[in-house]
C-alpha cells in the first residue's frame, strides 16, 4: 500500500526525471550522417580565420591563417593496382576517408556591382537544383556536377537552374560589372607554383583567360598518365599510396609533379600495386588567370595554414576581376576546405568590407616598398560557419521567415550570427524529421504536464471531499 | 499580425508571472495576505489563458504555419508557448479542483511552489525566445544555454525518449489511482470495523 505522501513524491519525482531526461536528450537522434542522401555534417560548426590586407601603390596583400589539424595536399591521383592505372578522381560526400582532397581557400570579391552581395556574400550564388543538395528537384541525376554557382539575375527562373537568360544579356551584364571576382588557391594544383587560381562568377563558375596553373595527366585512350616523375632526379617514378595516404601532421616534400620537372611516363616500367601518379601537371600561370601569387611561401606548420596572395590593383581584366583602388570600399567573403572536403562541405564568411584606406570591417594598411610588415598589422578575426544546405531562392521565398527582411535589403549580419546560420544550415538539411520529431515532443510534453497535474489533483482530492 | 501578437502577449505573461508569485508567497506563508492573493488565483489564471489564447492564435498568424514550422525558432517559439497554456490550464485545474487543500501540508506547499517556479521558467523561455524571434535577444538566452539548451536548435525528443515519456504519463495517474482507492478502501475498512 502507497501512501499518499509517498505517492505525491514519487508522481512528483517520475515528472521531475522525465523532465531531466528530456533536457539532456534533447535535439539529438535525428541529425546523423547519410551519404547516399548527400547529408554528411561536420563535427565543428564553426572556425576562425585570421585576415590582414595591405597594399601599396600597385599591390594588394591578403594574408590567411586558418586553424587544419594536419595539411591536405592530394588531389586527383592515378594510381596502378591489379596491373592497370585507374583515376582517383572524385568529390567526396563529406571527408574522404582516404584524406585525398586538397585544402583550398576561397574568396570572392565585389566593387559594389553586385549590391546583394555586400549584404548576403556567397548565399547569392547558391542557386536552385544545386549540385550535392539532397534535393535536386526535377534534376537529380542530369548533369549534377555542373550545376555550380551562379549570380540571381542570370537566371529567368530563380527556381530552375537551367533557366539561363540570353547570350546578350550575360554579355552587357558582365559589362557593368554583375560579376564576383573570385581567387582560388589549392593546396596541390596551384600553390606549389607559387599561385592561386583566378576564377570568377557570372552565369557560372568560369575561369579567366589565360592558361591555367595546371592540366590534365590522364591519357583517356591509353588509360594511363602522359607523365611521371623523374626517377633520376627525385629517386622514385611515382609515389606509394600508402604515403600519400598515411601524411599526418606534417608537411609533405615531393607531392607534386610540375611540367619542368616530370618526364614522358614509360608504361615499360615495372609498376607496383600502390604506385600512385599525381593527375594533374603544375605549370606557370598566365594571362588573366596567372594575376594572383603566393607572396613568400604558402605553408602549413604546427596547425595552421598560412598563405599570402597579392595581386595587382589594377590587372588589366575588368571583365573578370575586381579592380582595387585607392580609397575604395570592397566586399569579400570567403571559405575554407579543410580535412579532405569539397564541394559545400566548407566553411564561409558573412561578408566582409574592405577598405582601402578608409574604414570598413577591415581597414588595408597602406604601406611603402616591395612586402608589408604583417607583424605590424593587427589581424581581424572572421568567424566561418558551415552553410548547410541553404539556396538564395529559399532565402528569399515565404518559407524563410527573413525573407520580407531580405527584400527590404536587411544584410545577414543584423539578424544572424555564424553560429545560428550553421545551426540553421543543419537543421535545413534534415528539416522533414526535425519538424516530424517536434510536434510529436510538442504533443508529448503537453501530455506529459496533462498527466502529471491529473495526477497530482487526484492525489490531493477534490475540495469537497 | 507580429506587432499585435507582441502587444498582447504582454497580458499572459504579466498575469502568469503574478500567479506564478502568488503560488511561491502562499506556498511559504498562511497569512492574510497570502490568503487573500490566493483567493484571486483562479479567476486570475483564467483570464490569463483567455488573453493567452488571443496571443497564441494571433501568433500563428505572424507568419504562415509552413514558415513559422520549418524555423527553428519560431518551432521553438511555439512549443514553450503550447507548454506553457496546456500548464497554466492544468494548474488553474488542479487549483480549482483541489481547492484549499493545495496548501495543506508541506508536501503540497512544496509541489504548489515547484508548479510556479516551472510555470515561471516556461514563461520566461517563450518570452525570451519570442523576443529573438521579434529580433530583441536578451541574456537569457546565454542563461538557457548554459543549461543546454541552444535555442538556435530544435528542440525535439529522440524517438526513445517517446517511448519513456508514455511510461511515466500512463504511470503517474495510474500511482494515483492506486493509491487514493487504496486509500479510500483502507478508510472505509477503518469506519466499517468502527
Amino acid at each position: 500500500m502507497i501512501r499518499r505522501r509517498t505517492a505525491v513524491v514519487a508522481v512528483s519525482g517520475l515528472f521531475t526525471a522525465a523532465l531531466f531526461l528530456a533536457l539532456v536528450t534533447h535535439s539529438t537522434g535525428i541529425v546523423r550522417d547519410d551519404p547516399e542522401r548527400k547529408r554528411w555534417i561536420p563535427a565543428e560548426l564553426t572556425m576562425p580565420l585570421e585576415l590582414r590586407v595591405a597594399y601599396n601603390d600597385s599591390e594588394i596583400f591578403f594574408h590567411y591563417r586558418w586553424p587544419a589539424d594536419r595539411p591536405h595536399v592530394y588531389t586527383d591521383l592515378l594510381r596502378y593496382n591489379d596491373g592497370r592505372w585507374e583515376r582517383k578522381l572524385h568529390s567526396p560526400v563529406g571527408s574522404d576517408p582516404d584524406g585525398i582532397y586538397e585544402d583550398r581557400l576561397t574568396m570572392m570579391v565585389d566593387d559594389g556591382s553586385v549590391p546583394e552581395f555586400q549584404r548576403y556574400g556567397g548565399y547569392i550564388t547558391v542557386g536552385a537544383n544545386m549540385r550535392d543538395f539532397s534535393d535536386a528537384g526535377d534534376y537529380a541525376g542530369r548533369d549534377d556536377a555542373h550545376r555550380r554557382k551562379y549570380l540571381p539575375a542570370t537566371r529567368s527562373d530563380p527556381d530552375d537552374w537551367y533557366s539561363i537568360v540570353d547570350a546578350d544579356t550575360l554579355a552587357a551584364q558582365r559589362e557593368a560589372g554583375y560579376f564576383l571576382d573570385l581567387w582560388h588557391w589549392r593546396a596541390h594544383l596551384s600553390n606549389p607554383v607559387g599561385h592561386s587560381d583566378d576564377q570568377f562568377i557570372a552565369w557560372y563558375r568560369l575561369y579567366d583567360s589565360g592558361q591555367g596553373p595546371f592540366f590534365s595527366n590522364w591519357d583517356g585512350d591509353a588509360k594511363q598518365p602522359r607523365f611521371m616523375f623523374d626517377a633520376a632526379a627525385s629517386g622514385q617514378p611515382a609515389l606509394r599510396w600508402e604515403d600519400v595516404t598515411g601524411t599526418g601532421a606534417r608537411m609533405p616534400t615531393g607531392y607534386f609533379l610540375s611540367e619542368d620537372t616530370a618526364v614522358p611516363f614509360d608504361a615499360g616500367r615495372d609498376w607496383r600495386d600502390g604506385d600512385v601518379i599525381p593527375g594533374q601537371v603544375l605549370r606557370e600561370p598566365s594571362g588573366g588567370r596567372g594575376t594572383i601569387r603566393v607572396q613568400g611561401e604558402g605553408r602549413w606548420a604546427d596547425g595552421y595554414w598560412d598563405v599570402t596572395l597579392a595581386r595587382k590593383l589594377d590587372t588589366g581584366y575588368p571583365l573578370e576581376d575586381k579592380i582595387f583602388r585607392d580609397q575604395g570600399v570592397y566586399s569579400i567573403a570567403l571559405s575554407v576546405h579543410r580535412d579532405a572536403r569539397a564541394s559545400r562541405w566548407h566553411y564561409v564568411s558573412m561578408p566582409v568590407q574592405v577598405g582601402l584606406g578608409r574604414n570598413g570591417d577591415v581597414k588595408a594598411t597602406r604601406f611603402d616598398g616591395a612586402v608589408p610588415d604583417w607583424s605590424r598589422i593587427e589581424p581581424h578575426e572572421v568567424k566561418l560557419f558551415y552553410p548547410g544546405q541553404v539556396s538564395w531562392p529559399r532565402l528569399t521565398h515565404e518559407i524563410h521567415a527573413g525573407s520580407k527582411y531580405i527584400a527590404k535589403g536587411v544584410p545577414v549580419k543584423f539578424r544572424h550570427s555564424e553560429a545560428q546560420l550553421a545551426q540553421y544550415g543543419v537543421e535545413i538539411e534534415f528539416e522533414r524529421e526535425i519538424r516530424r520529431q517536434w510536434w510529436l515532443s510538442m504533443i508529448a510534453g503537453v501530455l506529459l504536464v496533462v498527466s502529471f497535474v491529473f495526477s497530482v489533483s487526484i492525489l490531493l482530492g477534490h475540495r469537497e471531499d | 499580425m507580429a506587432p499585435y501578437h507582441a502587444m498582447m502577449a504582454h497580458f499572459p505573461v504579466a498575469i502568469f508571472l503574478t500567479a506564478s508569485i502568488i503560488l511561491a508567497f502562499r506556498a511559504i506563508s498562511a497569512g492574510q495576505l497570502a490568503r487573500s492573493f490566493d483567493r484571486v488565483l483562479v479567476p486570475l489564471l483564467a483570464l490569463g489563458i483567455v488573453t493567452g489564447v488571443v496571443t497564441y492564435v494571433f501568433g500563428l498568424m505572424v507568419w504562415p504555419a509552413d514558415t513559422l514550422q520549418t524555423t527553428p525558432l519560431g518551432r521553438n517559439h511555439m512549443m514553450a508557448a503550447t507548454w506553457s497554456m496546456a500548464y497554466w490550464t492544468a494548474v488553474l485545474a488542479l487549483r480549482w479542483w483541489v481547492g484549499e487543500r493545495a496548501w495543506e501540508g508541506f508536501t503540497n506547499r512544496l509541489i504548489m511552489l515547484g508548479l510556479g517556479a516551472l510555470g515561471g521558467g516556461l514563461l520566461a523561455i517563450t518570452g525570451t525566445i519570442g523576443g529573438h524571434l521579434h529580433g530583441a535577444p536578451s541574456f537569457l538566452t546565454s542563461v538557457l544555454r548554459e543549461i543546454g539548451w541552444e535555442v538556435y536548435a530544435t528542440f525535439y525528443f529522440p524517438s526513445w525518449i517517446f517511448f519513456v515519456l508514455a511510461v511515466v504519463i500512463v504511470a503517474m495517474p495510474a500511482v494515483a489511482v492506486v493509491t487514493v482507492r487504496s486509500r479510500n478502501a483502507r478508510m472505509k475498512a477503518e469506519g466499517g470495523a468502527a
